[in-house]
């Protein structure tokens, strides 16, 4: 295996676990309604956040011996993470639309939780992206 | 009907007609890591053509021994 994809795995590991421990703090705190009252639930996710943020880069930072096909398929990620961004947006966008258009107005801390939900998709997408072009092989034209 | 080109390559046998050269060996020699020497005795990698000569230079033989143009279709 090589180290980049090496690497790629671990993070992909990682970032699950990221996601599923936000999605814990989330529950065990109650959820949305209590984000906006707890300032220490807010410290906590904002902890987790940026923590596995730092955590990812650690990880991904120096990714071992790299040659051209390596590099191709770094290359190549951004478009698995161009379409995990716009897929994420599209259900925000539904979900949000449907669940307040009664409302006429969205709660404010959702376009906060919707830009880091997005920095989350986006970092895993990366992970995702370079494996994905290992497992389908990648070619110079 | 438009025909598909396919590069296909030697690689593995080459290296066993050079003193059963390892993977390992190739790739430090052609400047890739055996990763990509793996993945291009899969099929799975079609090289730059500054790889290609790498590799070829590697074993003293010249492109077209190493590589071969194909067209199906």
């Amino acid at each position: 295996m090589a180290p980049l994809q090496k690497r790629a795995w671990y993070g992909l590991g990682m970032g699950v676990i990221w996601v599923i421990a936000i999605v814990v703090v989330f529950i065990l705190k109650g959820g949305i309604g209590t984000f906006n009252e707890d300032t220490g639930f807010r410290l906590i996710y904002s902890g987790l956040f940026i923590g596995g943020l730092l955590a990812y880069f650690l990880i991904m930072r120096k990714p071992g011996q790299v040659d051209e096909r390596d590099r191709l398929i770094m290359g190549r990620s951004p478009v698995v993470q161009l379409w995990a961004v716009i897929i994420s947006v599209v259900i925000w966008m539904i979900a949000l639309t449907e669940s307040y258009w009664d409302e006429g107005h969205i709660p404010v801390v959702f376009p906060y939780l919707i830009s880091n939900s997005l920095f989350i998709v986006n970092t895993l997408a990366h992970s995702v992206g370079i494996l994905i072009g290992y497992q389908r092989g990648v070619s110079h034209g | 009907m438009a025909s598909v080109a396919r590069i296909r390559n030697r690689i593995r046998r080459l290296r066993f007609d050079h003193d059963e050269m390892t993977q390992e060996e190739l790739a430090k020699r052609a400047g890739c890591t055996r990763q990509t020497i793996i993945a291009l005795e899969q099929g799975k990698y079609v090289p730059s053509i500054e790889l290609a000569f790498g590799i070829a230079k590697a074993f003293g033989v010249t492109l077209e021994e190493v590589f071969q143009y194909e067209e199906t279709g």
